[in-house]
């Protein structure tokens, strides 16, 4: 049997919907994250689970038993909660707040050690004798957490639990849930970064406008079209240093400024291709050898590119590649890329394009690193810019972008 | 609730408990007529005695003054705890559930009709005083639920109301205006063993909360967490509510209104025992009756033979305390 099970669970605060036909179980021992938008309705649906609400629709089922069916005190036995906002104006000693965990115990709750076992559990047994008002945000939400646990139940929810956390704390935090849930604790924990997500969590379950958008594998739940659709943003999965991780642009897919092909390599395209997207062009590239640093970051921003076998000279195959894709364009924008005789078809096809009266515009470096000479004619059918990133979008700006576009 | 703090819970009971002993010592012995320790222990040994004057003067006026004044100050003290807890607001006091308005307002319809065939002084202020809490708890009710906002802002609605209505009393019955203001200024003088068999009917209403230590701790982190460990907040709330309010009504219809002991007393506990209900609320209970002992005892000490009501006294007292309280920075 499921240790939860929400069966087309509906909520409505007063007459707004909150929560649309939510249906999904838990096996004992998952470890699974909860994200979406604010007000997706992500505290909502732990309130469900922990009979704090209920349901206006459907079911939501602790051990086979409906929420409402449960006693607070024998609720508290099977879920723990750790909520976002934990206000306590009062000047209770750490060991106080923490013992009150174990209130729904009862008389079998353990010696009075326990406050003290807990939080040198949580790596900060030095907090017991301290008082809880004098604790720093980091501390306060460890010594929550240990009160939670406290409650011995077999589902931890967790709210929003990392955003009052630095980094060495938010680590700490999740490497300890892991472990807990190593010995069995199932945990069920909202959160908005998608990179701790990707990071820590099995499975996720992604609430959009009160809805399931997703409930899977992470792997499989946050692909980018997934959050894209979700959060109204760009999402691009990045690979390095032995990590998957996501990065976003601000524009959705679909509201393009105009096209720009970049003649780039060696990482010298990898910034700008990054700004021209988060700015909203469309952006396209080439001549890049595969594996390339420049060619990297296309690809997992999904540009169009003209690629060419790893350490080869640019062949004639992907030197039409590259003009064509120059044509479509509405700028071609030559980096301060190194030129040398596996690269300069590349400065040809730029000089090329120009000729058939497309704007040409080269990074001023371009000419300190050409061992070939050839961009000796670009000055004369070119327009020479500095690449400095100012300049560049005042100057993208002025041009006619649009022009010829639908 | 916290076991290790178990074993600190008892100094501070019983210290208090001294000071309450001490206090009530004193308040036995001086008075106009005042009595040496030994001629104290005599009397309370000697029980009521016909035709000795000392005597008659002990169990007749001093005891039952001193018995109302300890239960009044305790079951004060006791309400102000459970109510600025509940309320999570540290300004409450007993009176701003509208229950010492109500009965104020019975207590002057008492006084107007002049009827004597029974304490209706007391009854009527009792009376009042309950009815206004069913009002206010009929007002705050939704769904099942009892809005502790919609309490307090119904309750000093009613407050108002009711003070209204004693004045217009007031003015139409000018003969009885100077008994009328003596009894809202609070005062123990001239009470009897009939109050104080009133004033007992508080003592297992003080009792209740006592059970309830843990949970009133926990709700001092909000209804919801509470809810999230465990408790069963609504029910625990209503019965809170009602013993705060019956001990309210209790405490006034014997003693008229008496400010600042309920709003103070918490206060200077959580100060010296800290926020825990194991501790506050026995501590609270000894010291708002020493203090209530002792301010009626500068009451009837200061311009003897006349007495100041007790309730100039602990204003007097209370009202440059609390502001003392609140300019050192509110750490309770």
């Amino acid at each position: 049997m499921a240790l939860i099970a929400l069966r087309d669970v509906g909520f409505a605060y007063d007459e707004r919907p909150v929560l649309k036909r939510i249906s999904f179980e838990l096996e004992a021992g998952a470890f699974v994250g909860i994200v979406g938008p604010n007000g997706s309705g992500k505290s909502t649906l732990i309130d469900l689970i922990d009979g704090i609400l209920r349901p206006g629709a459907g079911e939501v089922l602790v051990n086979g038993v409906a929420t409402d069916k449960y006693r607070r005190r024998a609720m508290a036995r099977q879920v723990a909660l750790v909520p976002q906002h934990f206000d306590l104006d009062f000047d209770l000693a750490v060991r106080e707040v923490v013992e009150m965990g174990a209130y729904c115990r009862g008389k079998e709750a353990g010696p009075s050690g326990d406050a003290e076992e807990m939080l040198s559990r949580l790596g900060v047994a030095g907090l017991v004798d301290r008082r809880f008002l004098e604790l720093s945000g980091g501390e306060r939400q460890l010594v929550v957490l240990a009160q939670a646990l406290m409650q011995r139940a077999p589902l931890l929810l967790l709210d929003e639990p990392a955003s009052a956390l630095d980094v060495s704390h938010q680590l700490r935090l999740f490497d300890l849930l892991r472990e807990l849930n190593g010995e069995g604790l199932t945990v069920l924990c909202i959160l908005h970064d998608l990179n701790l997500a990707l990071h820590y969590f099995d499975k996720l379950l992604v609430l959009s406008e009160g809805e399931m958008a997703a409930f899977g594998p992470t792997d499989d739940v946050l692909r980018p079209e997934i959050i894209e659709a979700v959060y109204g943003v760009r999402a691009f999965l990045h690979r390095h240093a032995g990590r998957t991780y996501l990065t976003y642009s601000p524009r959705p897919r679909g509201d393009r400024l105009g096209r720009v092909h970049l003649v780039c390599g060696g990482g010298t395209g990898s910034g700008l291709m990054r700004e021209l997207v988060d700015a909203g062009y469309d952006v396209s590239a080439g001549v890049l050898n595969a594996l390339d640093t420049d060619e990297e970051t296309g690809r997992e921003l999904g540009l169009s590119m003209a690629v060419e076998a790893p350490f080869s000279p640019v062949g004639d195959e992907a030197y039409a590649e590259n003009l064509a894709l120059m044509r479509g364009a509405d700028v071609v924008i030559v980096t301060a890329v190194p030129v040398s005789h596996g690269n300069e078809r590349n400065i040809v096809a730029a000089m090329e394009a120009a000729a058939a009266g497309k704007p040409v515009w080269a990074a001023a470096g371009v000419l300190d690193a050409d061992f070939t000479g050839i961009t000796a004619g670009v000055g004369g059918v070119g327009v020479l810019l500095s690449a400095a990133a100012d300049a560049l979008h005042s100057a993208l700006a002025a041009l006619p972008l649009r022009s010829g576009r639908p | 609730m916290t076991r290790l703090a178990r074993t600190g819970v008892w100094p501070g009971i019983l210290l208090a408990a001294g000071v309450f002993a001490l206090c009530l010592v004193l308040a036995l012995a001086l008075g106009p007529a005042s009595l040496s320790l030994g001629r104290l222990w005599q009397l309370v040994v000697a029980g009521p005695v016909q035709g000795d004057l000392d005597n008659a003067i002990f169990w007749q006026i001093r005891m039952p003054r001193v018995l109302v004044a300890c239960l009044v100050g305790a079951a004060l003290a006791v309400a102000g705890v459970i109510l600025q807890d509940l309320f999570l607001n540290p300004l409450t006091d007993p009176y701003v559930t509208g229950v010492s308005s109500g009965a104020a307002l019975g207590a002057t319809i008492g006084i107007v009709l002049h009827w004597s065939n029974l304490p209706w002084v007391t009854v009527l202020a009792l009376v009042g005083g309950l009815g206004t809490l069913t009002l206010v708890w009929m007002a705050a009710r939704r769904r099942g639920r009892i809005d502790i906002f919609v309490l307090l802002l119904a309750g000093v609605t009613i407050a108002y109301l009711a003070s209204a209505v004693v004045t217009v009393l007031m003015i139409s019955a000018n003969q009885d205006m100077h008994a009328i203001i003596y009894w809202l200024m609070g005062s123990f003088s001239g009470r009897g063993w009939a109050d104080v068999e009133i004033a007992l009917v508080t003592l297992p209403f003080m009792a209740v909360p006592l059970f309830f230590t843990a949970e009133m701790d926990i709700l001092l982190q909000g209804e919801k967490r509470a809810l999230e460990l465990g408790v069963e907040v609504e029910r625990t709330k209503r019965l809170l509510l009602v013993t705060a309010g019956v001990l309210t009504a209790l405490a006034v219809s014997v003693s008229g209104i008496i400010g600042f002991v309920g709003l103070v007393v918490p206060h200077i506990v959580r100060l010296l025992v800290g926020p825990g209900h194991r501790a506050l609320l026995p501590v609270s209970l000894l010291v708002g009756a020493a203090m209530m002992v002792v301010a009626d005892l500068l009451s009837r000490m200061v311009i003897s033979p006349n007495e100041i009501p007790v309730g100039v006294v602990t204003t007097f007292v209370g009202a440059p305390l609390f502001v003392y309280l609140l300019r050192r920075g509110r750490r309770a």
